[in-house]
C-alpha cells in the first residue's frame, strides 16, 4: 500500500534539492524564488514529525535554508553574487544529507517492521 | 539478539523524562503549525513568482517590491503597489492582483494566519515552558527528598523543610489538587502515581536521600515502600519515613523497609497525655518540641555515637574541652545499655559505645560532629 502522506513530504524533500541545484547551474532569479519557497516548505513540512531521525532531518532544512536566505539576499542586491551560487550549493549538500536520512529512515523502519 | 548490558536489580524500568513530555508537547504546537505555514509561504512565492514573470523583471529591487506587494496582498493591508510599474504590464498586474486576492484571502489570511495566531493563542506555551523549566531544574537535584500525596501532614513537613533550605519534590496522584499545590508555593512537584519504577526514577530516587510516605491508606504507603527500598535497598543511605493508620500496619511497613513509621493518631493520644502530665508553661511550653520539630533554626538537637576507637573514651567530660572548641552542649549522655543519663555534669566519664545527645547551634553541632570523627581518626592511625 503506498502511504501517500508521505509521497507529499518527500516530494518536497527531493524538490528542494533539485530546485537548488537548478538555480545553481541556470543562476537565474525565477529559479531563486522557486528554490527559497520549496526549501521553506520542505523544513515546514518537517515540523512535528515522530520519527527515527526527526530531529536530524529538522536540522539539515534549517541548515539549508539558513545558507538560501542570505544567498537570496546576496544575489539580488548584486553584491557578491559568487558567494550567493557558494552559499546554494552549501545549501544542495543539506539536502543531499536530509535525502541520505531520509533513506536510512526507510530502512529502519524496514528492520522494525520485521520484528513485529 | 542477546542484551550485552546487565539487567538492574529493580528490573528494567527506565525512569519517566518529564522534561522531555513537555519538550514533546511543543513540538505539537509546531505540527500543528505546518499546514497554516505552508500555505503562506506556498502563496507567497507564487505571488512573487506571477509577478516577477508578468512584470518580466527580476532585478533585486523588482523583486523586493513584488515580495512586499504579496505581502501587502494577503495581510490585507493593501496600499496600491506602492512602486513604478511600466504603463504596458499594469493591467496585466492589476488584473493577477484581483485574482490573487480573491484566492490568496481565504487560504492565506483565513486560514494560514488566522490558525497561526490561534494555535499560539490556545496551546498554552508560557505554561508548556513553566514545566519544562521546573522539571529541568528537578532533573539537577541531589540529596533531595521524595514526598508523596499533599495533605496536612506533608504541608507541615514541606513549610518546615523550606524554612530549613532542604529541597524536596512532591509526587501526588490526584490532579485535580494541582492549582492547591501551586498556590502552597512547591518548587518541584509531579502529578502521577508514586508506586510505579519509572515515576520514582523520574524524581530522581537514584541520587535522593530519602523518601517519606503519608497517604491515608496503608496499601498505597506501603506499595511507594516497597517500590523505593527496591531501587535504594540501602537503609542507611536511603531513608524511608511513612504514616500508617495502625501499629500493625506500621510494624509490617518497618519489616519492609521503612526507617520510621508515624501512626498519627497515637503520636497525638501521647502529646495529649503530656499535657495533661506536665501542665504547660508559659514560657517552656513546647521549646523542647520545637527543637525536635525543627520549627527553630538557631538551635537543634543531634545524636553522636563516640563508638569503640575514639581517644575519648574514659576521660571526662570537662576534660574534653568540647564546649570550649564548638559551642555545643552534651544535655544528655546514652550508654550502651540503654540508660540514659540526664544533664550529666563534667566530672562524668565517656565510656565505650555511648551516644551524646547535644544541643547548640546548627553550626557548632556541624563543629561538633567534626570534633568527634576528628577524634576517632587520629585512634584509627595510631593503631
Amino acid at each position: 500500500m503506498i502511504n501517500w502522506g508521505k509521497v507529499w513530504s518527500d516530494f518536497f524533500i527531493f524538490l528542494a534539492l533539485t530546485s537548488n541545484v537548478g538555480f545553481i547551474f541556470s543562476h537565474d532569479p525565477y529559479q531563486l524564488v522557486i528554490a527559497i519557497g520549496v526549501n521553506l516548505l520542505a523544513t515546514v513540512l518537517k515540523f512535528g514529525a515522530k520519527k527515527i531521525l526527526a530531529a536530524e532531518l529538522l536540522a539539515t532544512a534549517l541548515v539549508a535554508d539558513l545558507h538560501l536566505i542570505p544567498a537570496t539576499i546576496l544575489y539580488f542586491m548584486e553584491t557578491h553574487v559568487p558567494l550567493a551560487i557558494g552559499l546554494a550549493i552549501g545549501a544542495a549538500v543539506a539536502n543531499v544529507i536530509s535525502i541520505i536520512m531520509l533513506i536510512i529512515e526507510v530502512i529502519f523502519e524496514y528492520h522494525k517492521e520485521e520484528e513485529i | 539478539m542477546t542484551r550485552k548490558k546487565k539487567q538492574k536489580h529493580y528490573g528494567n524500568v527506565r525512569p519517566k523524562n518529564y522534561r522531555a513530555i513537555y519538550e514533546e508537547k511543543f513540538y505539537n504546537i509546531l505540527f500543528q503549525l505546518r499546514y497554516p505555514l505552508m500555505t503562506v509561504i506556498f502563496f507567497t512565492t507564487l505571488g512573487v513568482l506571477i509577478l516577477m514573470i508578468i512584470n518580466n523583471k527580476s532585478d533585486g529591487e523588482s523583486v523586493l517590491n513584488y515580495f512586499f506587494h504579496t505581502v501587502i496582498t494577503f495581510s490585507t493591508v493593501g496600499y496600491t503597489e506602492g512602486y513604478q510599474t511600466d504603463p504596458s504590464h499594469l493591467m496585466v498586474n492589476r488584473f493577477f492582483a484581483t485574482v490573487f486576492i480573491i484566492v490568496a484571502i481565504p487560504f492565506v489570511y483565513m486560514y494560514g494566519l488566522v490558525t497561526t495566531v490561534n494555535v499560539f493563542m490556545n496551546s498554552n506555551i508560557d505554561e508548556i515552558y513553566r514545566y519544562w523549566r521546573m522539571y529541568k531544574a528537578m532533573e539537577k537535584l541531589k540529596g533531595h527528598y521524595i514526598i508523596c500525596r499533599f495533605n496536612g501532614i506533608t504541608k507541615e513537613l514541606m513549610k518546615n523543610l523550606k524554612r530549613r533550605g532542604i529541597k524536596f519534590v512532591l509526587i501526588e496522584p490526584d490532579a485535580s489538587l494541582e492549582k492547591e499545590i501551586r498556590e502552597f508555593g512547591v518548587e518541584y512537584y509531579v502529578i502521577d502515581e508514586p508506586h510505579k519504577r519509572s515515576v520514582l526514577l523520574g524524581v530522581g530516587i537514584e541520587q535522593a536521600k530519602g523518601v517519606i510516605t503519608a497517604f491515608e491508606e496503608n496499601t498505597q504507603d506501603l506499595s511507594v515502600i516497597v517500590t523505593a527500598r527496591l531501587i535504594r535497598p540501602d537503609k542507611d543511605s536511603f531513608m524511608v519515613f511513612a504514616t500508617a493508620t495502625t501499629e500493625g500496619a506500621a510494624e509490617k511497613m518497618k519489616l519492609l523497609g521503612a526507617n520510621e513509621v508515624i501512626v498519627p493518631d497515637i503520636s497525638v493520644g501521647r502529646r495529649m497525655t503530656s499535657f495533661v502530665l506536665h501542665p504547660p508553661s508559659p514560657v517552656l511550653s513546647g521549646f523542647l518540641e520545637k527543637i525536635a520539630y525543627g520549627e527553630r533554626t538557631d538551635i537543634d538537637i543531634i545524636e553522636i555515637n563516640v563508638g569503640e576507637n575514639s581517644d575519648l573514651v574514659g576521660k571526662k567530660l570537662k576534660e574534653i574541652n568540647m564546649r570550649q572548641e564548638t559551642g555545643a552542649t552534651v544535655v544528655a549522655i546514652i550508654r550502651a545499655d540503654g540508660k540514659m543519663k540526664i544533664a550529666p555534669s563534667g566530672e562524668t566519664e565517656i565510656k565505650k559505645g555511648d551516644s551524646l545527645i547535644i544541643l547548640g547551634h546548627p553550626k557548632a553541632l556541624r563543629r561538633a560532629e567534626e570534633f568527634f570523627e576528628h577524634h576517632k581518626i587520629e585512634e584509627v592511625e595510631a593503631t
